[in-house]
């Protein structure tokens, strides 16, 4: 798995702890990693993803049904779930301001043994770090 | 003119900056049977 993940795009360094059954992604610095290509890449090499989290940094945006969206270069957008935390951020939305969120954009469904990937992955926000 | 060229230089050049306001800093996974 470590070698799949390390062959995927924009994929710099990846870190396995077997005890945890922790893997860290340290992406390279042109940020074309695919959180969604990642977790299929998983799957394919025949394990299961019980929750991916991230780190990202973008701005707040608002996309054309009013969701309130994270947009990180080059051209990601990642639909922020609804919460108290998410909806601080919408004072930003369009103002320009860099945001660095951590958040949860998979968590497995209890008996799905199949990953979803077909839909977009939404970003629970768990914690805002940064705005600048 | 003078302005149009450094217009020029600077499109042409652009998509050799590091996006430095890119970006996934970091994943992190949690992963059920791995051995």
């Amino acid at each position: 798995m470590k070698q799949h993940l390390g062959r995927q795009v924009g994929v710099q360094k990846v870190e396995v702890s077997l005890r945890d059954g922790k893997v860290d992604i340290t992406p390279k610095e042109d940020g074309r990693v695919d959180p969604a290509q990642i977790l299929k890449a998983t799957y394919d090499s025949g394990v299961s993803v019980a929750e991916m989290d991230m780190t990202v940094r973008g701005k707040i945006v608002k996309d054309e049904n009013g969701n309130l969206t994270l947009q990180s270069l080059p051209n990601q957008l990642f639909v922020l779930a609804a919460s108290d935390l998410s909806q601080s951020l919408a004072p930003l939305a369009g103002s320009g301001t860099q945001v660095t969120l951590r958040g949860q954009l998979y968590k497995k469904m209890e008996g799905k043994k199949k990953v979803d990937t077909a839909g977009p992955l939404k970003l629970v926000v768990q914690e805002i770090e940064k705005k600048e | 003119m003078k302005a149009a060229k450094s217009a020029m230089l600077l499109l042409f050049l652009s998509p050799l900056v590091p996006h430095s306001q890119a970006e996934i800093r970091h994943i992190e996974m949690r992963v059920e049977g791995m051995t």
